[in-house]
């Protein structure tokens, strides 16, 4: 990003005395460039930068939707430090939630892509196979029916009633909400383990021809080849899962409803309860401000650590 | 200097694509100009609808939005079909959903000004919607006959009058209840309660149903805000004070000893766990009630959800209303009260139509036997005897109740207060329902933090 203001910076003497004809040219070049990111830039400043800055505004502010916003310096932000206890139990949810299911679900579905790169008759067809619940993943129907499955009820309960264990109500017990939720995230495996998939075909075969020739076992060939080759992709999929784990919603609104005992109410679930609920947007607006903090603080936790256990085969292509 | 320059580029850019939207925003459907919240809250009544244009020669298109439950979505898009067919001129898109996401999508159509021209509205709204310039008034169309309320008597649609304009119009009275599985009561062997019953007979009643029959003597709503505000109602007080600034009753020990109570109910299996209740049945519509599986023997519901739960539960079922329970020795717990309303959205631009509708929804006696009473008790008499003898047991039940109670009821409370669905979503599911029945707390502690919060809510 920053190297491509140096050329300009080297002709900003001969732009600056240039002839307007000259100025001329130079924006019209540039004015197709942007003609044609058009339909994306207004999608950007429509959609994303003015809400943005907007949201901003907001929660500085008390806002009903009803009623004009009405300026109240940092007292929504003090509020929801000091003063909610929900604030803190959707906290906990939510942090509970990334730190369990973010690795889990990147240890399955690199355990998966490890299976489906071995070479057997119909392995595409389970690549589809596996692939095929995270296409469905996000969607409104597999949280319906995670609902019914994990209902007092459904299937879950049914299977271990016939072995006499009593009936559990997994979705209303404190204990065992967040599991449900948890268990859906790791079983919407698919995205990643693609990305996986695609990072183990890059890895030579030579290198572990060479380890095998050499007597590594199958445990040290996984350490010291597949996990070094593989950590640019790992990066890449960690940070991408911690983003939208942060942002987890859809699961919580529909299987669990934020209830029992706020156990499940992600971050992004009160933060639209507040908002379309109760139509406190500016308190909402304060709220997914910090979320933005705390995701970019962990993001680039991430990123610093990478120089330590992210390895890139060519180095001199930083 | 090239920053300068950049910056300038930069800008012009930004300025281009406002205007572009802008433009977009104004080609698009000509929406209205005036955002909603800059109408002037104070004059609502200076909109006048006598200026509307007369019903323009093309089909006029209207919107009508509701809330309910399935059976209300299939009974009210026949009515509608049925008035399309009456009004060929007119043509008429409807939205609905239920309660929660109702608000939800009308608030922010009300910011985008893009409300529907009949909105469903409902008691504890029309005070706020009316003074933020939402509602039009509708008593030029009253005595212009346009919408025909010389059936009904003032009784029962005084209700909608905010400021002295009547800003909506009722669409059937209602009152809360206990319904109660009959066959489940004759099979225990216990008589059915009458309308003056105590919480300690209630207590009692209960537990011997479960006890006799192993199935729910209760469902899961007894934590219900509802309950909240009726023991307090029957002892003489309310949950708010008459202005809505303040938590109106005295002592929180009857809201202890109604927790207490539930608790003891949880514990005896009487009634669902909590845990069972959040699982199941919080937040569903009528038709997945305990009491229509026939897994609890009584249920809470107000009057005209009758309809929905005896049909989802089966035409063999008998199910009876009874008045809520009451403090011992004290007034009864109940009110009739407007069940819902339709109104006319100031952001409408057919009002003429929007009015015809309501009338056609209020007079029409073709159209209330499709509706079948399901939003409550209709005001218009002539209506009224004309569904009688058509009555199914669900109808004859509901009018039956309504008259029933209406001898003994107190006055209806004001509105609630514009704080209520925060103290109700944030302060009483959560922090006291939730806290108490999963015994993370104690009902003293959270009937104190119930006070406190709310007090501080109602402040503000």
């Amino acid at each position: 990003m920053a190297s491509a203001g140096r050329p300009a910076v080297s002709q900003a003497p001969v732009v600056g005395t240039g002839t307007i004809g000259q100025r001329r040219g130079f924006r019209h070049d540039n004015l197709t460039g942007y003609l044609f990111i058009a339909p994306w830039l207004i999608g950007f400043f429509a959609f994303t930068l003015i809400p943005m800055i907007a949201s901003l505004y907001f929660s500085f502010t008390e806002y009903s939707v009803l009623s004009s916003p009405r300026w109240i310096g940092l007292d929504n932000f003090v509020r929801m430090f000091t003063q909610d206890a929900r604030y803190w139990n959707s906290v906990r949810a939510t942090f509970t939630y990334v730190f369990t299911a973010v690795p889990l679900r990147l240890i399955f579905a690199l355990a998966v892509a490890m299976l489906l790169n071995t070479k057997h008759r119909g392995v595409s067809l389970y690549r589809a196979a596996y692939y095929a619940p995270s296409i469905v993943g996000g969607s409104v129907a597999v949280a319906v029916m995670w609902r019914q499955i994990f209902g007092t009820e459904g299937v879950v309960n049914a299977v271990t009633h016939v072995f006499g264990i009593p009936s559990v109500t997994w979705l209303g017990d404190p204990a065992t909400a967040i599991w449900t939720l948890v268990t859906l995230a790791v079983w919407q495996f698919g995205s990643p383990m693609l990305i996986f998939l695609a990072g183990l075909k890059q890895i030579p075969q030579e290198l572990y021809e060479a380890a095998a020739m050499d007597g590594a076992t199958p445990w040290s060939r996984f350490t010291s080849i597949t996990l070094p080759m593989l950590s640019p992709v790992i990066f890449f999929n960690l940070v991408m899962q911690i983003i939208s784990g942060f942002m987890v919603f859809t699961q919580a609104f529909i299987v669990t409803g934020g209830a029992p005992l706020d156990t499940t109410l992600f971050y992004a679930l009160y933060l639209y309860r507040r908002a379309f609920e109760t139509f406190q947007m500016g308190y909402a607006s304060a709220m997914a401000w910090v979320m933005l903090l705390v995701i970019a603080f962990f993001t680039a936790i991430v990123f610093k650590s990478s120089s330590y256990w992210v390895f890139y085969d060519n180095k001199e292509g930083e | 200097m090239s920053n300068a320059r950049s910056m300038t580029t930069w800008l012009r850019l930004i300025a281009l694509a406002l205007v572009a939207l802008v433009a977009l925003a104004c080609g698009g459907g000509g929406t209205a100009t005036a955002p909603a919240q800059q109408q002037p809250a104070q004059q609502p009544a200076q909109q006048q609808p006598a200026q509307q244009a007369p019903a323009a020669k093309g089909p006029v298109e209207i919107r009508v939005a509701w809330w309910g439950s399935q059976d209300r979505h299939d009974r009210t898009i026949k009515a509608i079909e049925l008035f399309m067919k009456k009004n060929p001129d007119i043509k008429v898109t409807y939205e609905f959903a239920v309660w929660d996401d109702y608000w939800t999508k009308m608030t922010t159509q009300a910011a985008g000004n893009s409300l529907p021209d009949v909105m469903q509205q409902d008691y504890a709204y029309i005070d706020e919607w009316f003074k933020r310039g939402l509602l039009a008034p509708l008593d030029d169309y009253v005595s212009s006959g346009a919408i025909n309320l010389k059936d009904a008597s003032e009784e029962f649609y005084k209700g909608g009058r905010v400021q002295g304009k009547l800003v909506a119009i009722n669409l059937g009275s209602n009152s809360p209840s206990f319904g109660l599985d009959v066959d489940a009561f004759k099979k225990a062997g216990i008589a059915i309660p009458s309308d003056n019953w105590t919480w300690p007979e209630f207590e009692k009643i209960a537990t011997d149903l479960h006890t006799k029959l192993g199935i729910w003597g209760f469902g899961h709503d007894l934590a219900n805000d509802q309950m909240w505000k009726s023991i307090y109602f029957s002892a003489g007080e309310w949950a708010y004070t008459d202005d809505g600034k303040k938590i109106g009753y005295a002592s929180d020990k009857i809201l202890v000893d109604y927790l207490n109570m539930i608790l003891r109910l949880q514990k005896a299996g009487v009634t669902p766990s909590r845990a069972e209740a959040q699982a199941t049945y919080v937040g569903k519509p009528v038709e997945q009630l305990a009491i229509v599986t026939g897994k609890s023997a009584m249920d809470f519901f107000h009057s005209n959800q009758i309809i929905a739960v005896w049909k989802a539960a089966g035409e063999n079922r008998n199910i009876k209303m009874v008045a809520l329970p009451r403090q011992p020795g004290g007034k009864s717990a109940n009110y009739i009260k407007p069940s819902q309303f339709f109104s006319v959205t100031s952001q409408s631009k057919q009002k003429e139509a929007a009015a015809k509708f309501i009338d056609f929804i209020t007079n029409d006696v073709e159209a209330n036997e499709i509706l079948a009473a399901e939003r409550g008790v209709p005001i218009s008499s002539k209506v009224r005897d004309a569904l009688k003898p058509k009555l199914g047991k669900a109808q004859v039940e509901m009018f039956d109740y309504v008259d029933r109670v209406a001898k003994d009821v107190q006055p209806i409370k004001p509105p609630d207060p514009a704080g209520h669905t925060d103290i109700v979503k944030n302060i009483w599911g959560p922090q006291v329902v939730d806290q108490v029945l999963f015994e993370k707390t104690t009902p003293e502690k959270a009937a104190a933090l119930l006070r406190d919060e709310a007090t501080k809510i109602l402040a503000k």
